[in-house]
């Protein structure tokens, strides 16, 4: 806990620093109120600053990326069905720490139509388990050569992220990359191995533009062998257009890894304030593993339809808007995650009575990618409201944003402090608070509450 | 007779004093600013009440009166950063979110007094028609009202040097007539290919009272581009175009 006094020491001087800029300010006009013409310029201030063309000159090489720092402390809740899946061995007391390293870098070479660009991701942690680290498998996210003959045509091979879908924090038809963590939606995600094109046709008329981006995704032993089944070659592909003014895309997937799956999205313009945008996603063939209360695992296979409809909103005084509903036709129902979570407690209760951890084992193995996903379940609400520079502070940015679970009612809701006021750095911190009953989706997680600072350098 | 001829060359002469086109002094204005079809760098700067200030260099091409594209090349922080205007469309590439979002010509994509719409700027006449020109000694004042409901400012007030007809001065107003920001053109240069135009746009806002932000010109070219430039697949390319 002493480390998280000095964090916020550093976070109680950067504020008064920044609270100093805002009293040297005292005639802060709030947005919307009646405000005087100015008519005389101001001092030129324009001589004290150079543009020298040096620093545009295009260099063949870029070497760049940036280094976090993020500890964590989270307030365990233990009466939680995945408290006692993770904890069940273990005495933690009321609270964790994690101290999590990141290391992002990115190389790009480039020479005549040939571009080669590399992002790499080293991630080091520091919690109850000890020192953790990236597996080297998963270090590199992209590393891929493109080929660009023309400005309308582009050719792409190696590890790629192809990141498909207009929704926020959920993308149900980004068939061809990771799901995001709708908790950290700008997060870059690893890719996977590809081969990749894009075309583009430009029109005048109602139909501004055309792109066509077809995929080849090999699945084998040791290539992609977590995207699906091994031995098969399968194909992608996304159709853009830009329509009366509408972004809209046909995404399809199929080959054998995964089921066949197709979809749509749009997202479009109403006013220059409000954006709307939705997706919508056929799933064939899904198959869930389901676990019932007495630990009797069974497979179900169905077809599924997933969607998603959102909008963006900025209001006159610099308020951005994000809500999305988030139907996953892949998801368990409220009952199905009951029993799994009741599972779980009679598992813990075995422990307790006679230290056989099986039943715990048993829930464990149907949790990774099943049970444990983000968003497992069926109905999701997601707000997200941030304040641009509230009382001319510029550069600092509150928010907050909650993701709710519709079928059982339980939530998470995120207040975070973003400020972004020296160059290069970046600090924010956010609180998290999981508000649930027995028995729902955010009120069985491993905490109840959780505080993170994530401080930035890019360089 | 005599004097009807007389009152009539009077006339003549009198008459184009007072008849200056507005919109084709606007359109004059734009061409010497820029040619319709360009590459161009920026320097933007934010400068807070305590002389702190943030410095962005921003690569930006532009074809025709309605198509432009843009990427930040610094700070390291921002590098990579691409947005694409298309008429009223408007859109944001950040590398790690991976594809493109829209955004609307209201916000800031690096915060500080200019919004998306001054640093993704059309021609002033692809948004605004002139309804009144006034002649003074040695500047035009132009009243400008915005074509659509989509435009940032409704209305703009604009000082020209009457001379080299490049702004000295613009209101950026709301409908109702409430000072937005206002728009200072300094230090005309000529960047050569005879595009001699002010090198630097100062602005302050009552809204951002003691906050300024500043924009720096260098290497402005014509230079033609194909549409498919300005599209949102071909966002992540942006600094391809960098010779």
């Amino acid at each position: 806990m002493n480390r998280f006094s000095c964090i916020f020491v550093i976070l109680l001087v950067l504020f008064i620093s920044m609270s100093s800029i805002a009293e040297e300010n005292p005639s802060q006009t709030p947005f919307g109120q009646a405000a005087e013409t100015q008519t005389s310029a101001p001092a030129s201030t324009a001589e004290e600053y150079k543009f020298d063309i040096s620093e545009i000159e295009k260099k063949p090489y870029h070497v760049g990326g940036y280094v976090e720092f993020r500890p964590v402390l989270f307030v365990l809740d233990r009466d939680a069905a995945l408290y006692k899946l993770t904890f069940y061995n273990r005495h933690e007391g009321k609270t964790v720490e994690a101290y999590n390293g990141k290391l992002q870098l990115e190389g790009s070479l480039e020479k005549g139509i040939a571009r080669l660009f590399v992002k790499a991701n080293f991630d080091l942690q520091y919690s109850y388990l000890g020192w953790e680290h990236s597996k080297p498998k998963s270090m590199i996210y992209e590393g891929y050569l493109s080929l660009k003959p023309s400005s309308s045509l582009s050719f792409n091979f190696g590890k790629q992220t192809l990141l498909w879908g207009k929704g926020y924090a959920f993308n149900p038809v980004a068939f061809v990359s990771r799901p995001k963590d709708p908790d950290d939606p700008e997060l870059a995600l690893e890719g996977f191995i590809m081969a990749s094109a894009d075309y583009i046709k430009s029109f005048s008329g109602p139909l501004k533009t055309l792109s066509i981006t077809p995929v080849i995704l090999p699945v084998y032993d040791h290539i992609n062998d977590d995207f699906g089944k091994i031995n098969k070659v399968n194909v992608a592909g996304k159709i853009y257009f830009l329509l009366y003014d509408t972004d809209i895309d046909l995404i399809g997937l199929t080959g054998g890894s995964k089921t066949n799956r197709f979809g749509i999205d749009f997202s479009r313009n109403i006013t220059t304030n409000l954006e709307i945008h939705g997706e919508f996603a056929f799933i064939n063939n899904q198959k869930n593993r389901v676990i019932d209360s007495q630990g009797n695992i069974s497979e179900s296979k169905f077809d599924a339809k997933s969607y998603l409809l959102g909008i963006r909103y900025l209001t006159p005084w610099d308020t951005t808007v994000i809500f999305e509903y988030y139907r996953n036709g892949t998801g368990f129902t409220h009952l199905e995650m009951k029993d799994y979570f009741t599972f779980i407690d009679r598992g813990y209760d075995a422990f307790l009575l006679n230290g056989n951890d099986s039943m715990l084992r048993k829930a464990a193995s149907v949790t990774e990618g099943n049970y444990g996903r983000p968003n497992a379940m069926q109905d999701y609400l997601y707000l997200r409201v941030t304040q641009k520079e509230p009382f001319n502070i510029l550069y600092f940015t509150p928010g907050i944003t909650t993701i709710m679970n519709l079928d059982d009612g339980s939530f998470q809701i995120s207040p975070e402090l973003l400020y972004t006021g020296f160059t290069n750095w970046e600090f924010r911190l956010k609180g998290t608070a999981l508000v649930g009953q027995k028995g729902t989706d955010f009120g069985e997680k491993p905490s109840d509450y959780r505080v993170e600072l994530r401080v930035r350098y890019y360089f | 007779m005599k004097k009807s001829l007389i009152c009539l060359f009077a006339l003549l002469i009198a008459v184009p004093a007072y008849a200056v086109d507005g919109n084709q002094l606007l359109k004059q204005i734009d061409r010497n600013l820029n040619p319709e079809s360009y590459e161009m760098y920026r320097k933007i700067i934010n400068v807070e009440p305590s002389g702190r200030k943030m410095e962005y260099t921003f690569f930006s091409v532009k074809k025709g009166i309605d198509k432009i594209a843009g990427v930040f090349l610094a700070p390291a922080s921002e590098k990579g950063r691409g947005t694409l205007r298309l008429g009223d469309n408007m859109w944001l590439y950040v590398p790690n979110v991976g594809k493109p979002i829209r955004i609307t010509s209201l916000q800031s994509v690096i915060g500080g007094v200019f919004n998306n719409a001054d640093i993704l700027n059309l021609d002033y006449t692809a948004e605004y028609d002139a309804e009144k020109v006034e002649e003074k000694e040695n500047e035009y004042f132009l009243q400008a009202k915005a074509k659509t409901k989509t435009v940032a400012y409704d209305r703009l007030n604009l000082w020209a040097d009457k001379s080299k007809k490049v702004p000295i001065k613009i209101e950026c107003l709301t409908g109702a007539g409430m000072l937005i920001k206002t728009l200072y053109f300094k230090e005309v240069k000529d960047f050569g290919g005879g595009i001699v135009r002010p090198s630097v746009i100062e602005t302050d806002s009552p809204l951002y009272k003691g906050y300024k932000s500043i924009m720096i010109f260098a290497k402005i070219k014509q230079r033609d581009f194909k549409d498919e430039v300005f599209t949102l697949t071909f966002m992540p390319n942006i600094e391809s175009l960098r010779k």
